[in-house]
């Protein structure tokens, strides 16, 4: 079981300070040595450094940057070997597809079909911690299925089929809380979903309520 | 031949006028020319962006339809790119190059005229398009296969597009042709390869990269507009991955081939406001090389959500890219470290393109890491993420390349005064633009939408941008009003105003048509003028 949020809050807390300082000391360094060395009257006489290279400490350099690089990379592969693994086939199974500018959410195994319409996007409903497991495609142009709460997004290419999994943690309703990411045309500003996530008991009555013919 | 001497009078007398500036094979009327043409582009797509950023000021349609954002957007992207960005980098090679390595000329400059005028054609091309009736391209700077197909996206204009963006990548194959011609062939007597100045080094690599890129592009265009016409070209799923491809495999290096030249201008302008020679040249040059063999191999992270590429092998190339970044980093301190600073403008204006590229840069490694692009991609994350490298880099080289060339095309000199407050607006403006768009795209807005809910934080983040980009068009019309200014007064700036290290500094400005006149000074090394100075700093001291 795959959080994308947690993976993704980790991996990110590893890759921004990193960036933060790296800004942060060639910002220093600049102003220090713009104001240190900057031209002044009184030092007429003092004549600028002529040394200009120093091989060995450029090649000590490159071994700490090849260092920083290999460390970010061990990480994100560890990560990513998670977020990638295919579908176990054990959740609860979605079939997405996107066509221009609709969402259509399919439980194949319950017979259960979420559609919406231009003034009303449709509804992803799925159950909380438990692994939700997706199959993703698009009748016509590229969209992208992207749930920012979950930190994560898929591209639905036509004649593709794409399939992952996702978990989500924290039960609630969240408006818009989908939205297409691939500039697909038109309406794709407007080309969203919301995602409920209810407790698994309300999942279950949920399903049944929906089997039984009653509205989402 | 010991010394560039060609006779003063030739026998054909130039034409003038109209005529004469069209068609003009002195590379340096070929590439002011070029220059001009390409900044007045950099002026209609900023118009453009303008227009975006004031549409979504607020929540809601206020000033345009959706398919009005739609061609916005595609033609800003491809404006900047294609009329924009790589032309002016190839038109400061045309023009500096044989200038920097003892030339009299830039060789086949023919072509290199052809390419100019294909730029403007191309140019015209992609813009017509407004006047058709369903309008201009709207499918996006990169026109995704099947979006940019005939039955989703009907509209002439596109195929207009098409055209057009074939002439410029023709014209950049062209122009790139010739400046490495040039420097392979035309290079003064001593000029050896590793005693190439920086920026004509940084063109080397931009010029490879354009021949080894550009033709992808061609192909992906050619290809789409037969897809248009006929079909069966792109089909299937596997068509769209293969255009993605395709146009990646261009569409990555071609953010180098704007990025190198620039660098080489701030590289160049570095040295010469700290009074010392660039630091490390040699480990420069080859990390310059590496560089640009990698960014050649990272096109796939641009496909990272679409399942069908090796994220691995591209997250490992893409995050590679740091480590020659940092040399250039590297080289860029050392140079100042102990030397003798002087704030001129182009000054300035690099010292901000360090600080903000750096900016781009790691964020690029962020998002070079899969499960972390995931989130960001397509969303103003990398919105932010590459406008803090084409503006923070390239814009902001390009300017510190006008400020520090501009005394030696035009003869005159800019305001240092008007020049520090185009600086420090450009500053302001740039960051309150893009910063808020990091937080943007973190939160959740995608790219390419011209409308968003309101009531929430989007509302004052976009408020925000659209305020600095109203600052960057004061910036800019600063910057105009400091060349009328100069334009006007015509204060002469002598042959060598700042001190500087290069040959081209050691002839008149504006340099004569044969550019220099009489025997070039020795080249002993990739600063001319400096082994120069010293040397004479060395025999005035007392023994």
């Amino acid at each position: 079981m795959t959080d994308t949020r947690h993976d993704y809050d980790a991996l990110a807390s590893l890759y921004l300070p990193i960036a933060a300082a790296v800004v942060l000391l060639v910002l220093l360094l600049v102003v220090a040595f713009a104001w240190r060395y900057r031209a002044r009257p009184a030092h007429e006489g003092r004549r600028p450094s002529r040394t200009h290279r120093a091989p060995r400490t450029e090649a000590l350099y490159v071994l700490v940057l090849a260092a920083v690089a290999a460390l970010l990379l061990w990480r994100t592969f560890t990560v990513e070997a998670r977020t990638d693994r295919d579908a176990s086939g054990a959740g609860v199974q979605v079939s997405v597809t996107a066509a221009k500018w609709h969402w259509r959410f399919e439980y194949p195994r319950a017979g259960i079909v979420q559609r919406g319409t231009d003034e009303h996007p449709p509804t992803l409903v799925v159950p909380a911690n438990r692994t939700v497991d997706f199959t993703l495609r698009s009748l016509d142009v590229i969209h992208a299925f992207w749930i920012p709460q979950r930190r994560f997004k898929r591209d639905a290419t036509p004649g593709f089929t794409s399939s992952f999994s996702l978990v989500f943690p924290d039960t609630g309703f969240r408006r818009d809380g989908g939205e297409c990411s691939e500039f697909c045309g038109l309406r794709h500003t407007w080309m969203k979903f919301h995602v409920r996530v209810l407790t698994p008991d309300a999942f279950a009555r949920w399903m049944r309520a929906r089997q039984s013919g009653a509205a989402a | 031949m010991t010394a560039v001497d060609v006779p003063r009078s030739s026998t054909i007398r130039p034409h003038r006028g109209l005529v004469g500036t069209l068609a003009s094979t002195d590379h340096k009327a070929l590439g002011a020319g070029l220059f001009v043409t390409a900044f007045a582009f950099f002026l209609a797509a900023g118009v453009l962006a303008l227009l975006m950023r004031f549409e979504l000021a607020r929540p809601h349609l206020q000033l345009m339809t959706l398919h009005g954002y739609d061609e916005l957007f595609t033609l800003h992207g491809s404006t900047m790119f294609y009329l924009f960005a790589t032309p002016i980098a190839m038109a400061a090679g045309v023009y500096l190059v044989p200038l920097q390595i003892g030339a009299a000329r830039l060789r086949w400059a023919r072509l290199g005229l052809a390419a100019w005028w294909m730029v403007i054609g191309g140019g015209l091309c992609m813009w017509l398009g407004f006047l058709t009736e369903q309008g201009a391209a709207d499918v996006g700077w990169y026109a995704y296969v099947p979006l940019s197909d005939m039955p989703n996206s009907p509209s002439i204009g596109t195929d207009y597009w098409i055209i057009g963006v074939i002439l410029a990548a023709g014209a950049a194959i062209a122009l790139a042709a010739c400046v490495l011609a040039t420097i392979v062939t035309e290079r003064a007597p001593g000029m050896t390869m590793l005693r190439l100045p920086v920026f004509s080094w940084t063109m080397v690599v931009s010029c490879l990269m354009v021949l080894t890129a550009f033709p992808a592009l061609i192909v992906a265009m050619a290809l789409l507009l037969a897809q248009r016409q006929w079909g069966g070209v792109y089909t299937g799923s596997a068509g769209a991955f293969d255009y993605q491809h395709l146009f990646w495999f261009f569409g990555h290096p071609v953010v180098y081939v704007v990025f190198f030249p620039f660098l080489g201008a701030v590289a160049e302008a570095i040295a010469t406001f700290s009074g010392r020679r660039w630091f490390g040249y040699k480990p420069f040059v080859v990390s310059l090389l590496l560089f640009a063999a990698l960014s050649m191999s990272v096109w796939g992270h641009h496909m990272f959500t679409t399942s069908s590429v090796e994220n691995r092998y591209f997250s490992l190339t893409s995050t590679a890219l740091l480590v020659p970044a940092g040399i250039e980093y590297f080289d860029a301190l050392a140079t100042m470290w102990r030397g003798r600073i002087r704030l001129a403008t182009p000054m300035l204006f690099a010292l901000g393109f360090l600080v903000l590229f750096v900016i781009g840069g790691v964020t690029g490694i962020f998002v070079g890491s899969p499960p972390l692009d995931y989130h960001v991609t397509d969303s103003y994350f990398i919105v932010a993420h590459f406008h803090y490298t084409l503006f923070g880099g390239s814009v902001m080289g390009l300017f510190t390349a006008i400020y520090l060339w501009w005394p030696k095309v035009t003869g005159t000199l800019l305001s240092e005064r008007l020049g520090r407050w185009h600086f420090w607006l450009t500053m302001i403006g740039m960051n309150l633009t893009f910063f808020p768009m990091f937080f943007l795209g973190w939160d959740g807005m995608p790219r390419r939408v011209a409308d968003y809910p309101a009531g929430t934080s989007w509302s004052t983040l976009n408020a925000l941008s659209s305020a600095g980009s109203a600052l960057l068009a004061v910036s800019v019309l600063v910057f105009l009003w400091n060349v009328r200014r100069s334009w006007r007064r015509r204060v002469p700036a002598g042959p060598d105003p700042w001190g500087a290290q290069t040959l081209e500094w050691a002839t008149e400005s504006p340099p004569p048509r044969e550019n220099f006149v009489g025997a070039l000074p020795p080249v002993r090394s990739y600063a001319p003028l400096q082994d120069l100075r010293e040397q004479r700093e060395l025999e005035a001291q007392p023994a």
